[in-house]
């Protein structure tokens, strides 16, 4: 409770954690609101918005309905962007918590394939995987989970070197535990709370990837994503600007309402820290 | 009859690129019931020692005999199981436990990992180690942050007894507390020390604790042995020079005896 | 004798976790100049707190009552305001327990030292690194000219704390506050350094406060000794008085649990023997 009451000080963090619930409510009340397949045509094509209430922000190039495939999208952009994103955290505090307390050999193997995630741009990757594996939801998480791993890794290592030189994990060796036990239920969770600060980054980043893939077609056919959405309404730019216009909108919102409430939560733990 | 028995052991470290001696060719032994104390001012060794000989450091050279085994060749899944019978007391109670760890787990996990009690039955056992140091069974489901300096050591030596241990290494072990608790944990390691035949090897730079509470001593200097034998009469006569000017360095209280 | 200071029904609260802690109690004390007085207690006495108050150190959100007067000075600094407000670093020395956290660790301490003796005694950089090269050697640092230049990691802890000492005198302050100055060494240099701030207190005639836990050792350095219990106030008296004829029970307690060389050891008591 008291670190809910710190999280809601800053403007910033209500206006995040705001933006974050509404497109929450949207994402649930998109099956609700909008049964059936978004993808079906529901009226004549390039209807502009506001001119048939059925159809409020009118329709795209195909005569779909915009206000369908936007609710529609926001399921994918959220699904895909948490699940990469805790793919990658995860990922990444395991091969860091065993570098740094394994050390030695494992230690350099490790890092060194850290490395080379590291230094293959992280987009590249994801594309370079999407088009040999072929295109579906699990495959484009595991893509933009595969480029955002290291950097939790790297912080996770750092954070298990100053923990394992405690006296609690000389005691649990003294106490005959098991070293993976003590990496994963002593080291670990003590190590979490800076890998866990990185996760609005890495979400909103995981969220901007997946829309990038679905830009160039790379996305799931089977599921409406902004990025296709914004791929559509690029062919009638000029005649119908909002196709791309109003997807594009609802991307920033995202990413900022993410980046807004990570930050909040740094900044509520952070206090309660350093006041202990 | 020897519990543990240390024999020219050494420890080298680099420091600057030089090479250095933490331990230079230490031996002694420790009988059962027995509390050797090993002292000496700081960077002198005596934390190496604790450490070598629970195995959380590997020496350069030397044997270690525990209870009439090599220590030394034993590793992995051996060496765990032999550590339910050596156990350890930090200096620092607070940082000697997991952060998150409750009392019930900290004193859970020993019991666990050796197999001594079910898991129906490990409440029950909980509450008797804690009754057996002189705390509240109650105390179990408390975060170990929650409880003082005091209950946390007493807990620390419930959980290093929780396997029935011939050695316990006490490693500045009361040098953290309030002295009017210092009292009380120096008397419930001799009532244990009585009643379970427990051997201590303890490591302390407070002399007048020492000869309080230790049979025989061990003085380092610089990683050597400079001097043992029985802690009263080292502790009233020292021969060697580290010896003296410990004596001679703890403070007195100058009080004017009444009979 | 004349009072350095005044310390009036001190009273200091602050919240931790939300929960309104006491660390003192209406605490009244006088302080008199060129004394040397030990402050000891167990952890929770607020004998910290008490240090801290005295150097006006305390965080912004504790909540003080009562009042600390001082002295006006005889000389120099014009004070017009009816009480002279002491300034941290010139007229009041402190020595912290732990040297690595009052000590920068990038700054060779040489250069720390005498930061302190140019900002507070107007000295060009030049009669500074004098000054601090002088204090480094009545510090009894071996090689003054080589320590100025060192930085606090290539020093041992006694020597960390010889550098803190130095600094803390090094604007020739009235009062040195020593918190637990020597807990985190080992005995011997503990009585080194014990040794050093009797001679330096004699030399320049400062005031001492010396706040420890250890009664015994507080004794061999105190004229007067002022015993904190829980935030209050429980006995004050000469070293003599309070080592052979305590009022107060808890006195009583902390002198007997002082494993002394010549107390009884616990092992006979127990009438256990191996």
């Amino acid at each position: 409770m008291k670190r809910l009451h710190r999280f809601f000080q800053t403007p910033e963090a209500i206006a995040g954690a705001l933006i974050l619930a509404l497109l929450v409510a949207i994402a649930l009340a998109a099956p609700l609101l909008f049964p059936g397949d978004p993808q079906a045509i529901a009226g004549p094509a390039l209807l502009p918005p506001l001119q048939n209430w059925s159809l409020p922000l009118g329709t795209d190039r195909l005569g779909r309905d915009v206000l369908a495939e936007l609710f529609h999208g926001a399921r994918t952009s959220l699904a895909v962007g948490l699940a990469a994103a805790a793919a990658a955290l995860l990922v990444g505090a395991v091969v860091g918590t065993l570098a740094g307390f394994a050390g030695g050999l494992i230690d350099e193997v490790l890092m060194r394939i850290t490395d080379a995630f590291q230094t293959v741009p992280s987009f590249l990757l994801a594309l370079a995987f999407v088009s040999i594996v072929g295109p579906s939801l699990g495959v484009v998480i595991a893509a933009i989970a595969l480029g955002a791993w290291t950097g939790p890794a790297r912080v996770a290592r750092a954070e298990v070197l100053s923990i394992r030189e405690r006296d609690y994990v000389a005691g649990a060796r003294v106490i005959g535990m098991h070293p993976l036990e003590i990496a994963f239920r002593e080291v670990l969770p003590n190590a979490l709370p800076p890998v866990l600060a990185l996760s609005s980054v890495i979400v909103a980043a995981a969220i901007l990837t997946e829309a990038a893939l679905s830009f160039l077609g790379l996305g799931d056919p089977n599921r409406v994503t902004w990025g296709g959405m914004i791929a559509e309404g690029r062919t009638v730019l000029r005649t119908a600007p909002l196709l791309s216009i109003v997807p594009g909108i609802a991307l920033v919102l995202t990413v900022l309402g993410v980046y807004l409430a990570g930050e909040g939560v740094v900044e509520s733990t952070a206090v309660r820290r350093s006041l202990s | 009859m020897t519990v543990l028995a240390v024999s020219n052991l050494s420890k080298r470290y680099r420091r600057g690129g030089k090479p250095f001696a933490a331990v230079d060719d230490v031996s002694f032994e420790i009988g059962p019931a027995e509390t050797l104390a090993v002292a000496g001012p700081s960077g002198s060794g005596k934390s190496t020692i604790a450490r070598l000989v629970l195995r959380l450091l590997e020496p350069d050279a030397g044997r270690i005999q525990f209870e009439g085994a090599d220590l030394l060749i034993l590793s992995g899944a051996a060496l765990r199981a032999r550590r339910a019978r050596l156990q350890m007391v930090f200096q620092d109670p607070l940082a000697a436990f997991n952060p998150r760890s409750t009392v019930a787990r900290a004193l859970d996990d020993p019991l666990r990992i050796h197999g001594i009690a079910s898991r129906s039955e490990r409440p029950r056992r909980i509450a008797a180690l804690l009754e057996r140091v002189g705390l509240d069974a109650g105390l179990a489901a408390r975060a170990i942050h929650e409880i003082s300096g005091g209950q946390r050591q007493r807990v620390a030596i419930a959980r290093a007894i929780a396997t029935r241990p011939s050695l316990i290494v006490l490693d500045e072990a009361v040098s953290a507390l309030d002295v009017s608790v210092r009292g009380q944990i120096l008397d419930l390691l001799l009532d244990l020390q009585r009643q379970e035949r427990i051997a201590y090897l303890f490591i302390s730079h407070d002399l007048g604790v020492i000869r309080a509470l230790a049979h025989r001593i061990v003085l380092l200097e610089a990683g050597r042995v400079a001097e043992s034998g029985d802690a009263r009469t080292v502790i009233a006569s020292p021969q060697s020079a580290v010896g003296k000017a410990l004596v001679a360095a703890t403070p007195r209280l100058n009080r004017i005896k009444t009979p | 004798m004349t009072a350095l200071l005044s310390i009036r029904d001190l009273t200091v609260r602050y919240r931790r976790e939300g929960v309104e802690v006491t660390a003192l109690k209406g605490i009244s004390l006088d302080v008199e100049a060129g004394e040397r007085l030990a402050i000891i207690g167990e952890s929770g006495s607020g004998k910290s707190t008490l240090a801290l108050a005295v150097a006006g150190l305390l965080a912004e959100a504790a909540e003080v009552g009562g009042s600390i007067e001082w002295q006006k000075p005889r000389s120099s600094h014009s004070v017009t305001a009816s009480h002279f407000q002491p300034l941290g670093g010139r007229d009041i020395g402190f020595v912290f327990q732990d040297p690595s956290f009052s000590l920068d660790p990038v700054m060779p301490v040489g250069k720390q030292i005498a930061e302190v003796a140019r900002t507070h005694l107007n000295l060009t950089w030049r009669e500074a690194y004098a000054k601090a090269k002088t204090l480094l050697g009545r510090v009894r640092l071996p090689d003054s000219e080589a320590a100025l230049r060192a930085y606090p990691h290539q020093l041992s802890g006694g020597q960390k704390q010889r550098v803190a000492i130095a600094a803390a005198i090094a604007a020739a302050p009235k009062l040195l506050i020593a918190d637990e100055a020597t807990s985190a060494l080992d005995t011997i240099v503990q009585a080194e350094i014990v040794s050093l701030i009797r001679g330096l207190v004699n030399e320049d005639g400062l005031t001492l406060a010396f706040i420890s836990h250890d009664i015994a050792l507080a004794a061999t350095l105190a004229e007067r000794i002022a015993v904190l219990r829980h935030g209050e106030l429980v006995e004050l008296g000469d070293t003599d008085q309070i080592l052979n004829a305590p009022r107060h029970a808890y006195t009583r307690m902390l002198l007997d649990a002082h494993l002394g060389l010549d107390a009884k050891p616990l092992l006979d008591r127990q009438g256990a023997s191996a």
